[in-house]
């Protein structure tokens, strides 16, 4: 034991991989058929009768993830009617402009916050096991998180509508409209919705760690299912583009709370700060909306044509593209609000630029089409409309792009003809292909052929009725948002045309909705593979198995189904990995990042109900503030602190009963890594990515001001104190040299000394807050934005700090419990990695606060 | 396993290349967004903030512009000879093998090279074509 301690063993990999062909060839061990998977089945057994819903499986929580985004878009979809009647014709009053100003707000907040991404997030969670053959998502307890802290946000901010009380300033909340509004309505927007974006980030993080290492072993990047790479980008982007927002939310409550006046220009504020922030993250967010759902697509053409796909590279290529240039288009947004001709013109250059990588995938799809032999399934009749429909609000967006032609359909209802468009050719459709794709993998039944037709044409029909008119009412002039209109002005015919069409999609959709959910008891189990795909998502099992695969495959082809010899087989008869739950835990396989190597047994969790208990304090700790009771907000927040590290503590990183396991195939795996090679490393990186994202936004806040008013700093304005800033800045820096210290004496078996460092540098840490508070005390912060502004670094940072302070007494506390020793140190790590993220950001503060603030 | 000392070595340096590549993938646009934010900046600076001299600013950018498409050749021809389309189904590359994995990060690091370059021709068509602030 002692040589243990003094120079900790870390199991690597042990046996043959990959494996060869004589191998698979092999007969599985005797007794492994029905013992050993009655040992998986229970292991993996939903849990039945009320605690059903303390389920944290990715089959369970994706299926009530997308049924509430479902509602939520059913929801959304009757305000678009309601609205719809409104207008109908010249001056009527069916319901007062008060309330269609909610409608409008909420249809779109709606659509974008509680449709749109949950909805990408929940086919995620539920296709990526499946597509990458692992036995669910690395951290289940975070999907579950995730999806009970939506159902809360969203169930608050739709509700609102019921009490009269919706945000009413329009989905992208412009100051000083919204600013100013009385009433709790924006209040419930930002609060609301900042704590669905925070399940959004949990939602990316996990999605984006899946698919970097829990890929079936050999599945190189360049054999990932196509839907896996959109992940990945989508991810990606959410970590670049929910931040903005997320700091743009903090300012405009501190604002809204407290009088900091970020976006009154009577105090030195700005709301065209809010714009470039909202819209840094909302347009992104369509291409966010809009690759998922051509991911879609790109599973179903392959299937449809009976050939692998075309241009595989040329799609990874477009999805990588789109999501880069997608963050260059912002301000074609905001062509009218004076900004630089040449400014324009950089942002209509991309804009149109970012035509071609979308262009690309549309061709490799038809190229597919064209070089295969086509069966027209009813899932390809959705992608066919989804291809007409993108298409035609693709080339009204080319024309939108050119600043000039903008100038004249800003805000009118060309625009909203152009945005429906492409939502509907770009996500609605590509997703009712989805639903009628995937539903036998989700409930191994088929929906009716039928049906689906007359869906298809209901909807199709209806939608080009309502909006294929109303790019010409907006170009007769109708401006966006007004509840009604005057006679006279030849908007009446292409009004009522759009009425009508509204009621054609939603009779669509009530035939959907009935089709859905039709009681389908007596229907027969739908075939194993009902449209003979090639990908390993169809290995499922029908009937329905809980383990998501029977034995985690060995891949060495993009489309096993079609081109691994004896693969279905293989699966069945347990021939590949872990097709046993010994120890009777919950396991999957975690690989390397580039070639899928086998590198680690993850134990995954069980269910559970800390992660309602986290998600009911969490969303008190959001949604008290809105009505300004900060101490319930307080405790709540507490709370939930505590039941997440209860739920961290108890489960995540223990120290596992045996260091090695035997996965099958003669290969060995170890089943404790930490740092890089673990998942949970992995999970705080892209977290902190996205941290450091929204820091930076207010950093960008701080050299907007600078940039766009001559007085920021005011000449005479009061600083934040040197020396305080100056003493926060080393005592930050040196909780960090403490921390990294506590980690390298940690791992060579010091572990007194570790502990020394971690005491103190949780005092340094509190030194730093302390220090950078008192640095602020005297600055005024209702007074001008530049204090304002100081304040709200000070209480970024000194937040930041004290997660940063948890994390250093947790690691202590585990420490002296043994649950982190030299050899079991994954939880030192993770914390490092936060810590290296924190003490950037403290010192880039501090640097503003003190010599730049000064010098500027 | 024949050499187990002599496979990990060839791992690592493999690793290290591919790592290396991974990197190189998301090279190109990155460039593109650090030449768009630089653009934006600086016009913002010469235009709203009125620091810099905009004709100055504008054959400034212009040059950075001709520099970044050097790199994007330089760097476009390094992933043409990852990709090595001569050597046989530039298509493909669907094979379970290191070889075939090596030359797919190749042709997408070559493919988004493309893009990016095109997406900064596009950038800087309105440094060519608008003059001044206004």
């Amino acid at each position: 034991m002692t040589s243990r301690s003094l120079s900790p063993l870390r199991p690597k990999p042990e046996g043959p991989f990959p494996p060869t062909e004589a191998m698979l060839d092999e007969q599985a061990p005797q007794g492994l058929d029905s013992d050993s998977a009655n040992r998986l089945r229970e292991v993996w057994k939903t849990p039945t009768g009320w605690r059903y819903w303390s389920a944290v499986n990715n089959s369970e929580v994706g299926k009530w993830y997308s049924l509430t985004a479902f509602f939520f878009m059913l929801c959304a979809g009757i305000l678009a009617l309601a609205m719809r009647v409104q207008l109908a014709a010249p001056d009527i009053e069916v319901m007062s402009a008060d309330r269609y100003n909610q409608f409008f707000t909420m249809h779109g907040s709606a659509m974008m916050f509680l449709f749109a991404v949950p909805m990408f997030e929940a086919i995620s969670i539920i296709l990526l096991p499946g597509l990458l053959g692992a036995r669910d998502m690395p951290f289940p307890r975070l999907s579950a998180f995730g999806y009970w802290s939506f159902l809360i946000g969203g169930v608050f901010v739709l509700g609102s509508l019921l009490f009269d009380a919706a945000p009413r300033a329009g989905w992208f909340m412009y100051p000083p409209l919204a600013t100013e509004d009385a009433g709790p309505g924006s209040d419930i927007w930002l609060l609301g919705l900042s704590f669905i974006e925070v399940a959004s980030i949990a939602a990316a993080v996990e999605l984006i760690v899946g698919t970097l290492k829990c890929r079936p072993p050999g599945m190189r990047v360049n054999l990932m299912p196509l839907y896996a790479w959109y992940v990945l980008v989508v991810g990606g982007m959410i970590l670049f583009a929910f931040p903005p927002l997320i700091a743009g939310d903090f300012l405009f409550e501190l604002e809204r709370s407290f009088d900091w006046p970020f976006f009154d220009p009577t105090r030195g504020g700005d709301p065209m700060l809010w714009q470039h922030l909202f819209w840094i993250f909302g347009h992104p967010e369509v291409y966010i909306i809009f690759l998922p759902s051509i991911a879609i697509a790109a599973m179903i053409v392959p299937t449809v044509a009976q050939r692998p796909i075309v241009g595989y590279s040329w799609i990874v290529l477009s999805a990588v593209g789109t999501g880069f240039l997608s963050f260059g288009l912002w301000v074609h947004h905001m062509y009218t609000t004076g900004l630089p001709t040449l400014s324009l013109g950089f942002f209509s250059a991309a804009s149109e630029a970012v035509v071609i990588p979308t262009g690309v995938q549309l061709f490799a799809f038809l190229a597919t089409l064209m070089a295969g032999r086509i069966r027209m399934i009813l899932p390809m009749l959705w992608i066919a409309g989804a291809l007409a429909i993108f298409t035609m609000g693709g080339l009204t967006g080319v024309m939108l792009a050119l600043a000039p032609f903008d100038f004249q359909v800003h805000d009118t209802y060309f625009v909203v003809a152009h945005l429906h468009y492409t939502l509907f050719g770009g996500m609605v459709f590509p997703v009712m292909a989805g639903v009628y794709y995937y539903y036998p993998f989700i409930a191994k039944k088929t929906l009716s052929e039928r049906l689906g037709r007359w869906a298809f044409w209901l909807i199709f029909t209806g939608f080009n009725v309502t909006f294929l008119p109303m790019h010409l009412t907006g170009l007769l002039g109708m401006p966006r948002r007004v509840y009604t209109y005057p006679e006279g002005l030849g908007w009446e015919v292409t009004n009522l045309i759009s009425t009508v069409g509204a009621f054609v999609i939603a009779a669509g959709f009530a035939v959907f909705v009935w089709d859905l959910l039709r009681p389908k008891g007596s229907q027969p189990l739908c075939p194993r593979n009902p449209w003979k795909a090639g990908t390993l998502e169809w290995a499922h099992d029908v009937p329905e198995e809980p383990w998501g695969m029977r034995s985690i495959p060995y891949i060495s082809t993009r489309y096993p189904l079609w081109e691994q010899p004896k693969f279905l087989d293989r699966v069945e008869e347990g021939r590949f990995y872990l097709p046993d739950a010994e120890e009777g835990l919950r396991e999957t396989i975690v690989t390397s990042v580039i070639d899928a190597r086998p590198i680690l047994v993850q134990r995954v969790n069980t269910p559970t109900w800390i992660t309602h208990i986290a998600a009911v304090f969490t969303g008190g700790a959001f949604i008290f503030p809105t009505f300004h009771l900060y101490t319930p907000a307080i405790v709540s927040g507490v709370l939930a602190v505590c039941a997440i590290l209860y739920w961290l503590w108890t489960t995540t990183a223990r120290p596992p009963e045996a260091d090695m396991k035997d996965v099958g195939l003669g290969l060995r795996l170890p089943t404790y890594v930490s740092g890089p090679e673990s998942c949970g490393w992995w999970a705080m990186w892209i977290t902190m990515l996205g941290d450091a994202t929204a820091f930076s936004s207010i950093v960008f806040g701080f050299f907007f001001y600078w940039t766009s008013n001559t007085a920021f700093p005011p000449p005479d304005a009061l600083h934040a104190g040197a020396g305080a800033v100056a003493v926060a800045a080393a005592a930050f820096a040196a909780g960090w040299l403490l921390t990294i210290a506590a980690r390298f004496t940690n791992r060579r078996g010091r572990v007194g000394a570790a502990r020394a460092a971690l005491a103190a540098g949780a005092l340094s840490t509190c030194i730093g807050a302390a220090a950078l508070i008192v640095s602020v005390l005297p600055l005024d912060p209702t007074s001008h934005v530049y204090p304002a502004l100081m304040w709200a670094l000070m209480v970024w940072i000194v937040a930041h700090a004290g997660v940063g302070l948890v994390m250093q007494l947790y690691c202590l506390a585990g420490s002296l419990t043994g649950k982190m020793t030299p050899r079991y140190e994954a939880d030192i790590w993770n914390v490092s990695l936060y810590w290296h993220f924190f003490a950037v950001s403290a010192l880039v503060a501090c640097a503003l606060m003190g010599p730049v603030a000064r010098l500027l | 396993m024949t050499d187990q000392g002599h496979q990990t070595n060839q791992d690592r340096k493999e690793f290290s290349d591919e790592a290396g590549s991974l990197w190189r993938i998301a090279l190109a646009p990155s460039v593109w967004a650090g030449h768009f934010v630089l653009c934006y900046a600086s016009v913002s600076l010469a235009c709203v903030r009125g620091l810099l001299p905009i004709e100055a600013t504008r054959l400034s950018l212009i040059a950075v512009s001709v520099i970044v498409l050097v790199v994007f050749v330089w760097q476009g021809w390094r992933a043409w000879r990852q990709w090595a389309p001569e050597r046989g189904h530039p298509s493909a590359l669907s094979e379970g093998k290191a070889e075939d994995r090596h030359r797919f990060l190749g042709h997408a690091t070559f493919l988004l090279t493309l893009i990016s370059g095109i997406a900064t021709v596009y950038t800087t068509l309105p440094l060519l074509l608008l003059e001044g602030c206004r």
